[in-house]
């Protein structure tokens, strides 16, 4: 059982988490900006007419989505000193978040843009309004509101996914997990710590998808 | 030079072959006890009791709010601390069981919510017990909701089976990277260990891709 | 003319709308059937028929919401589905009124009605604002200015839709099933303003079954039925002495209710 359960240790190692958990938030919020724009890119790539743009982004989508982000990780971490990019594991890891969560955002950008009512574009399009100005006015401002929460949803997943980082070396939180676990043959004292660290961020994260889907739900239709 | 690449890679055929063996048959396991545990979970989950409903509620909270990597780890270093002494492969089996179960749990959970109250009343009215309502009348209905998701969390088992190569299961990405070690060329190897996935996950990704546009038929698509 | 504008093929003379032999497949189903109809400038038609009849389709046709396959349509001296033609542009000479409203529903109801103004036709905001207001008090929705779609009755979001339209100025007005979502108490303040509309003298086509409607302003009734015209001719002749079997059987049906 865990009587010899230590929480001196972990006191003793806090700053290592506290290091780690700034590392996770930053990394992570970096590479969901990235992921974001990859995203973004995807989408506009996707919505296009012609094949010569739709194929290729609809490739990288599935791609992404039919295999798993370790072996993409792996992918970038073996493959791109191959390439002659050898590149700091900190940076790749944010490279594979990236480029892994954009998928799933182009995804869901997409989705939100097509969920507005076929009327609405209908009635703009009646209207005698241009492409742009259809998506500027009438399309994005709604599909903006159905998107934040699966965003943010989103979110979640990539903060949960950076975790993976540790098997290549970067010194986030899990990885504190780890050498507090070897370093000190205490796995548990590790590992739940770092489990709590995260459900804290989790907990955020959701608390702000609860918010910001009371704010939008109000935002539109006052009653 | 790329000649013996390509030796040595056809060398790790069998040990290929194998990783992509285990990543199915360690997936195939956890979604069906995943499924199985997931639906009786989200039976109870709508259920009539709060006590219960919380609990599950808050343990899927759990399981949802940290990194399966650290669940994997507390599954494989701590539970022998109980006593309880596992193999990399049944932990992996556990954890990912515990995994889809408590997603699936949410999914048929949601299913079962969107059908109306007045379907519940009519087979109330009818005399049908509760188990009957829940086979009969209620589970059919919430089945038109939970197939999609459903299909597209078995996608996310697989890949999240990978996950398990890191307390040393032999799978498909654990095979990649001891190949890689020997064959230093990691755009290949790793190429190559993404085909094994996605022959796997791409058939499931569309098949949840035609659930879905069956069900939102209804939903007319932006094509101006 | 005698028979209520029809022009034959061929007539160089063109009213607003000019249909001419127009076909239209969706797949293998001919839902348009070599239609011919001429729409003069300052006249209501009224296109009615069984669902399915092609009505709807028929007016879509007109601003490019469907595209023709065959023969021509030209609408206010434009030729619709040329390549030359710049379809945005004669977009804004047309207003559309959908049988769903399709009010923005992020918008309040004088921002409904300005966006096109201000972004469409680079009107300045405050004159837009202004001009929007007039219309909505037009419309009887002085006081909804500021209300959103959601906050208000089908029959008032319709009207917001009707001012909408009007805020663009356009030279015609097509109005697609305009009452057939509302709840029967709304129909009657909706028809009003479409009554005003037409008295000031607005080229419209109205999809519509209400006959009442027709009475009072059209000019000319069309029937539909399998994508073809089976009948045009003025509101008293089409109701009073309906020539086909159709037609008769049609009205029949309507008119019991």
């Amino acid at each position: 059982m865990l009587e010899n359960f230590s929480f001196r240790t972990i006191v003793e190692y806090l700053p290592l988490f506290g290091q780690g958990l700034v590392t996770t938030v930053w990394l992570s919020a970096i590479s969901f900006v990235g992921a974001l724009l990859v995203g973004i890119a995807l989408c506009a790539m996707n919505l296009q007419r012609g094949w010569l743009f739709r194929a290729p982004a609809k490739a990288y989508i599935d791609a992404v989505r039919a295999t798993p982000l370790l072996a993409q990780l792996y992918f970038l971490y073996f493959g791109l000193p191959r390439l002659g990019f050898v590149l700091p594991e900190l940076v790749v890891g944010i490279l594979a978040l990236s480029l892994n969560s954009g998928a799933y955002i182009a995804e869901i950008i997409r989705a939100g843009i097509l969920s507005i009512p076929r009327g609405q574009v209908e009635a703009s399009v009646a209207s005698g309004m241009t492409y742009t100005q259809r998506m500027r006015l009438v399309v994005l401002p709604q599909a903006f509101k159905v998107t934040i929460p699966p965003l943010l949803g989103q979110a979640i997943v990539l903060v949960k996914d950076s975790a993976l980082l540790s098997l290549i070396s970067v010194a986030e939180l899990t990885r504190a997990g780890q050498l507090l676990a070897s370093d000190r043959f205490m796995p548990a004292e590790g590992f739940l710590t770092i489990a709590a660290f995260y459900l804290l961020l989790y907990y955020g994260l959701k608390a702000l998808a609860g918010l910001s889907g009371r704010w939008l739900g109000t935002a539109g239709a006052r009653t | 030079m790329m000649w013996q690449q390509f030796v040595s890679l056809a060398g790790s055929y069998p040990l290929a072959l194998r990783g992509l063996g285990m990543t199915v048959v360690l997936s195939l396991i956890s979604l069906v006890l995943g499924t199985l545990l997931g639906f009786g979970l989200g039976i109870l989950r709508t259920g009539g009791s709060r006590l219960l409903s919380s609990v599950i509620g808050a343990w899927v909270d759990l399981i949802r709010g940290t990194p399966f990597l650290v669940q994997i780890f507390l599954i494989f270093f701590i539970l022998p601390e109980f006593g309880i002494e596992l193999d990399a492969f049944t932990a992996g089996v556990i954890a990912l069981t515990n995994l889809a179960a408590c997603f699936i749990c949410e999914i048929v959970a949601a299913g079962i919510r969107s059908v109306p109250s007045g379907q519940v009343e009519a087979a109330l009215a009818s005399g049908l017990s509760r188990w009957q309502r829940m086979r009969q009348v209620v589970l059919p209905q919430a089945m038109r909701i939970v197939l999609p998701p459903l299909v597209g969390q078995y996608v996310l088992l697989i890949k999240d089976s990978s996950v398990v190569s890191a307390i040393g299961l032999t799978d498909l990405t654990r095979v990649g990277w001891l190949v890689v070690q020997r064959v230093p060329n990691g755009l290949l190897v790793f190429f190559l260990v993404g085909v094994g996935y996605f022959i796997v996950c791409y058939p499931l990704i569309m098949l949840a891709r035609r659930l879905e546009r069956r069900m939102g038929a209804a939903h007319g698509e932006v094509q101006l | 003319m005698t028979k209520a504008g029809m022009t034959q093929p061929g007539l160089t003379k063109t009213g607003m709308i000019d249909f001419r032999d127009v076909n239209k497949w969706f797949g293998a189903l001919n839902v348009l059937r070599d239609i011919t109809l001429s729409v003069e400038p300052r006249e209501v038609v009224v296109v009615c028929g069984p669902s399915g009849s092609g009505k709807s389709t028929l007016i879509r046709c007109i601003n490019g919401l469907e595209t023709i396959k065959d023969g021509h349509l030209i609408v206010d001296g434009q030729r619709v589905g040329d390549p030359a033609t710049n379809m945005t542009q004669l977009r804004t000479e047309i207003g559309f009124v959908f049988q769903s409203f399709n009010l923005y529903p992020h918008k309040t109801a004088l921002e409904n009605v300005t966006l096109a103004p201000i972004h469409v036709r680079k009107i300045p905001r405050a004159e837009a604002e202004q001009a929007g207001r007039e219309l909505l008090a037009k419309v009887g929705l002085a006081d909804k200015v500021n209300a959103y779609p959601a906050q208000l009755s089908g029959g008032q979001q319709q009207r917001v839709a009707i001012a909408r339209c009007l805020g663009m100025r356009p030279k015609i007005m097509l109005f697609d099933e305009p009452t057939s979502a509302l709840d029967p108490e709304m129909i009657s303040e909706v028809l009003d303003v479409m009554v005003a509309v037409a008295e000031e003298g607005m080229t419209m086509m109205v999809v519509t079954h209400e006959m009442g409607f027709a009475r009072k302003v059209a000019q000319r009734v069309v029937f539909m039925d399998a994508g073809a015209i089976v009948e045009s001719g003025t509101p008293d002749e089409f109701f009073s002495h309906p020539k086909t079997d159709r037609s008769r059987a049609f009205l029949s049906k309507i008119l019991r209710h």
